[in-house]
């Protein structure tokens, strides 16, 4: 690292990639390693989490489940680190004059962060290898406490490299264009605005994209399974990782909110750049995505619970969630203000669509994404309820306080959503607060109550795990699919706002790519790095297969819903 | 198993072809950089309308506010029945010219935030270069008034920092065309939206008539380069108001000149 700040101190000057040019390379190596390392901090969550379940939970199936990723994380933290060294190359040989101010001010954190690196993939293998040993008492919470260790590093390090990134965003505005980086606190760039809101908005992701590609890699074995028991294993853990990932998800635009809130707080004519400027129809192509997700994560469930005794009772209920969620997407993908030549603002007669204006607001879509999260929601405690008959003797009123909740969350997001059109912007800011409170207090209290009622609830037959049409699995890869796509789109959105920034308004790119691209030219850098990383995970997958004995585990115990 | 794995393949392609074709379907709009102006001696105001106008339209990003109607005042067409800016620029502030209203309001647009409005806009100063920025002014002046900018306000094109930044090239130019006088350079910076000095000016900030009673002349310093480092009691609700600029537009002799000036008014 000396020797690259030392070349890059003495040289300082802007190189081109050949073929695709820098701006190319240097984003396919940068989303790539990303998306690799979303994987490595996304997945130790998934399995540490799995793996106490199963000690706790006393169910087999999740050790197992726990193992078999961490076997596939050995290999994924090669393609990490390789992701990542080539990212230093590029940067430290082809955007040298950024490189060098950036290690100037960042140095020592860059130090520690391979350091914790080292330590990081030391106790993954501390963790996979020691798997059998530590296996039964007291070493197996111990084997647990490594890795929830395992877990810390990750997040460490992943909180370092938010900050140069943020860094390069949003730096604290008593740092101008004159002051040299050798005067720059390390610690005061760090805590600039958007460094947090990232950290949390990356954590969450991270749980979301590791069910995702949870979800996948069990539907391909799933796909490929040779025996009842196998399928049903896979099926399984598939349903598992779609759970994680769409309860994730549900979390995620909350921390959206946040990012975007200290975005604007920051300067606000970045937040317009990114939401109503050049970027305005990225929105809707993001919203098109999560329409995409909500309904693939639904129609999974729905799918899924043909394979649960009892579950008839609930299936007319599916065609109005369908179109709650229907109306709910194309509520949030109609675009407000748009940038229009005068020609396309004349035929439009304004600068907003004399109807759908009126729904390309915030107060619409906060509420439309708020009605998708209740009916998503919804749909869980449908699936959960499928097989079992409460006994309890409220159970009856149980249901009817669940009903009032949910209709007394869905009436306070709609007024709060009417009521946005006839108060002030900044008024209209704050009731979002109050609509994903209502939400956020639903799904707890309904939750609560769900879990009491089926105490001792009688089974209407066990779920019949394997029994899944081959469409539903697809529709898993389609969830992947979709997850890492929307994570290219929202990097490039994040690193778009900058403009010809390279450190927004201190440093100016002055290469020949410093024009921020337009949406069909990301669009195609943000399919390409997908199929590579893709490609790469599937190579991931096919040799942890082969390292794979036969260690399948039969369950002892009756399978359980998720949360049961 | 080949059957499958080519359905997998083929729902992977499928998607993101789906994903790429709709992001190239809809309008393609790249953000442009801003390039920089040569402006020789002899430069026309239309050529610095002509300027401006590619800015206001492309790298300077005015369109995503002004013109819409609700983020910010029309400035090219009728804002409440008083006409495109041009006409209406000269009777915004009493005393102030088309010209240094237009300058002021790009340089310090937090001190003239127009009745009913945000102050959501960025300091121009930071984002263009002097010359873009009087091509700017010109080019907002020819939209219902007269273009009065001429090359004589535009200060020459400094050499490029090392960080290429219009900011930094602009801190040789110094304030009101480097003038020395203290009462020049509180004008020309805008200082007056705000504060009073000797009677005139706004209320926004602490009256400076009497400031050096009250500060030293370090603290009077500090309170120019870093306005947010100490804000005065009562004013606590207006801090981040302040631009933070001074410290590069300023000469050094210019900021010498105010902070004794100001030091002077006890």
């Amino acid at each position: 690292m000396m020797i690259l700040q030392a070349v890059a101190d003495t040289a300082r000057t802007y190189r081109d990639f050949p073929v695709i040019g820098s701006r190319a390379a240097v984003w396919i190596t940068a989303e790539i390693h990303l998306m690799f390392a979303a994987f490595v901090l996304g997945v130790p969550i998934f399995a540490v989490v799995a793996e106490g379940i199963g000690i706790f939970g006393k169910d087999q199936r999740y050790d197992r489940l726990s193992k078999e990723f961490t076997r596939l994380l050995l290999i994924a933290y090669s393609a990490t680190a390789i992701w990542g060294a080539l990212l230093v190359f590029m940067l430290s040989t082809l955007y040298q004059p950024l490189w060098a101010y950036l290690t100037r001010i960042f140095g020592p954190s860059m130090w520690l962060y391979a350091a914790l690196f080292l330590f990081e993939s030391f106790t993954l293998y501390l963790y996979y290898y020691g798997w059998d040993r530590w296996k039964y008492g007291r070493s197996k919470i111990v084997h647990w406490c490594l890795g929830i260790l395992l877990n810390i590093w990750g997040t460490i390090v992943m909180f370092i490299a938010d900050s140069w990134l943020t860094y390069m965003m949003t730096p604290p505005r008593d740092i101008t264009p004159e002051t040299s980086p050798a005067t720059i606190k390390i610690w005061h760039a760090i805590m600039n605005h958007t460094w947090m809101p990232i950290n949390i908005h990356r954590l969450i992701g991270n749980v979301v994209f590791g069910g995702a590609i949870v979800g996948a890699y069990a539907s391909y074995r799933f796909l490929a399974a040779r025996t009842e028991e196998e399928r049903a294993h896979y099926d399984w853990m598939g349903y598992v990782g779609n759970f994680i990932a769409m309860s994730a998800l549900i979390v995620l635009p909350f921390a959206g909110y946040w990012l975007g809130r200290e975005i604007y707080q920051y300067d606000q004519s970045m937040g317009i750049t990114m939401m109503g400027g050049f970027m305005s129809w990225l929105w809707v192509i993001q919203a098109f995505l999560i329409a995409v997700l909500f309904l693939t994560g639904n129609y999974y469930l729905w799918v899924g619970m043909g394979r649960i005794p009892g579950s008839e009772r609930y299936r007319p209920y599916t065609k109005w969630l369908l179109v709650v969620l229907v109306i709910g997407a194309l509520v949030w993908g109609t675009p407000h203000t748009m940038i229009a030549d005068s020609r396309e603002l004349a035929a439009m007669g304004g600068s907003h669509h004399p109807l759908l204006g009126a729904l390309g607001v915030m107060s619409a879509k906060n509420t439309a994404v708020n009605l998708m999260i209740l009916a998503t929601f919804l749909s869980f405690l449908l699936y959960r309820r499928a097989n079992i008959r409460q006994v309890v003797p409220w159970a009856q009123t149980g249901t009817r306080i669940q009903g009032a909740m949910f209709v007394i969350a869905a009436a306070i997001v709609l007024f709060f959503g009417i009521r946005g059109y006839f108060v002030e912007a900044i008024v209209r800011i704050g009731y979002s607060v109050y609509q994903v409170g209502a939400v956020l207090a639903c799904i707890i209290f309904v939750t609560i109550l769900d879990v009491l009622m089926a105490r001792g609830a009688q089974s209407l037959g066990a779920i019949q795990w394997g029994k899944m049409p081959p469409r539903s699995q697809y529709a898993l890869f389609i969830l992947a699919v979709t997850f890492t796509w929307l994570m290219g789109l929202m990097g490039f959105a994040r690193s778009g706002i900058r403009q010809h920034w390279h450190i927004w308004q201190v440093m100016q790119d002055t290469t020949p790519y410093a024009a921020t691209p337009a949406l069909g030219y990301a669009a195609i850098m943000i399919s390409t790095c997908v199929l590579i990383f893709l490609s790469l995970v599937g190579f991931i997958f096919w040799l942890g297969g082969l390292a794979e004995k036969s260690t399948f585990v039969p369950s002892t115990v009756e399978a359980p819903h998720v949360g049961h | 198993m080949w059957a499958i794995n080519l359905r997998i393949l083929g729902v992977v392609l499928g998607t993101l072809a789906l994903y790429t074709l709709i992001a190239n379907k809809i309008p393609q709009v790249q953000s442009e950089v801003p390039h920089a102006l040569s402006l020789g001696a002899n430069v026309t105001p239309e050529q610095l309308a002509t300027a401006g106008d590619q800015l206001y339209h492309g790298a300077g990003g005015c369109t995503a506010c002004h013109g819409l109607g609700t983020r910010a005042p029309n400035l090219l067409t009728d804002e409440k029945g008083q006409g495109p800016i041009g006409s209406r620029c000269g009777k915004r502030e009493a005393g102030k010219d088309c010209k240094a209203y237009i300058y002021e309001s790009l340089t310090s647009p937090k001190a003239y935030v127009v009745q009913g409005y945000e102050p959501i806009m960025p300091e121009m100063g930071r984002i263009l270069s002097p010359q873009q920025i009087w091509a700017l002014v010109a080019f907002l002046e020819s939209n219902g008034g007269t273009v009065d900018v001429s090359a004589t306000d535009i200060p020459a094109a400094p050499a490029a920092s090392a960080a290429g930044s219009p900011a930094a090239a602009s801190a040789s130019a110094g304030i009101a065309g480097g003038s020395a006088d203290p009462m020049t350079i509180i004008r020309g910076a805008g200082c007056t939206g705000c504060h009073t000095v000797n009677g005139e000016g706004g209320k926004i900030g602490p009256d400076l008539t009497h400031v050096g009673a009250r500060l030293s002349a370090n603290l009077i310093r500090e309170s120019i380069l870093l306005p947010d480092a100490k804000t005065a009691k009562g004013y606590e609700k207006f801090k981040g108001v302040m631009p933070k600029t001074f410290g590069h537009q300023l000469t050094g002799e210019q900021l010498e000149a105010l902070v004794q000036f100001l030091a002077s008014h006890k």
